[in-house]
């Protein structure tokens, strides 16, 4: 029999992309350990009013190998800069009904304060670097791609940084 | 046989898709850089230059800085300013 590696043990991490809904629950216990004593879990909610203009639904779409990756490298960051013992992201695809969750994030640490830490550490990096996008669909009909502007900062992060992770 | 002009294959997502009415085009490639690509691109398709401006590359599941070669056949995609969450 081979020795245990004398690495760190293996710590619960959780990335998906569904188009079903999300079980928020799941997530939380993807990401238990016995060690952690703060369990942080944000859930983003499809809102129904944006500047004034009634939504009716979102639809995300994503570049679904490259957010995997993203996703993937901001959760090992995560641990690594909160010392977490779990963490995980789950983000929808497709049509969102508003009200519903598109995105959760999970964060487990010893302490709260790392865990409420990354949790917004993660979705601030998240609706910075993830290639997902969301259209709104509104009440009169229209739809419309929601694109901000690029910080030059996020751009040459997501450059530079997730090219090696 | 005619010899063709090499190809890479530009995927493209969200308003950039929208724009461009396709999910994809095809630029004439004989090698260059990221940057090089994006002028090209900027060149053959004046109508996403607005957005095209705001956004990165990707090459396969990577972000790709401006200097980086784009070999012929590559897997690239225009991303647009994000917004998840």
């Amino acid at each position: 029999m081979s020795r245990q590696p004398p690495e760190a043990p293996t710590i619960p991490e959780a990335v998906m992309l569904t188009r079903d809904p999300i079980d928020p629950n799941a997530l939380l216990a993807a990401v238990a350990d016995v060690t952690a004593g703060g369990n942080v879990l944000f859930v983003g909610t499809t809102r129904s009013l944006t500047d004034g203009a009634t939504t009716t639904c979102l639809a995300y779409e994503a570049h679904e190998p490259l957010a995997r990756a993203v996703l993937a490298g901001l959760v090992a960051e995560a641990r690594d800069r909160f010392a977490l013992v779990g963490c995980g992201v789950v983000h929808r695809l497709g049509t969102v009904a508003a009200g519903e969750a598109s995105v959760a994030v999970a964060a487990s640490a010893p302490h709260r304060k790392a865990a409420f830490a990354a949790g917004e550490w993660l979705m601030d990096r998240i609706k910075r670097e993830v290639p997902i996008w969301k259209c709104e669909h509104r009440l009169d009909g229209s739809r419309a791609w929601v694109h901000g502007d690029m910080s030059p900062d996020a751009l040459s992060r997501m450059a530079e940084d997730r090219n090696h992770p | 046989m005619r010899e063709e002009t090499p190809t890479v294959r530009v995927a493209l997502f969200a308003g950039m898709a929208e724009a461009a009415g396709a999910r994809s085009v095809d630029v004439p490639w004989n090698g260059g850089t990221v940057h090089d690509l994006r002028q090209a691109i900027a060149a053959l398709f004046p109508v996403v230059e607005p957005l095209l401006s705001k956004s990165t590359f990707a090459i396969g599941d990577r972000y790709a800085a401006a200097d980086e070669p784009v070999p012929v056949g590559a897997d690239v995609a225009i991303i647009p300013p994000v917004s998840g969450g």
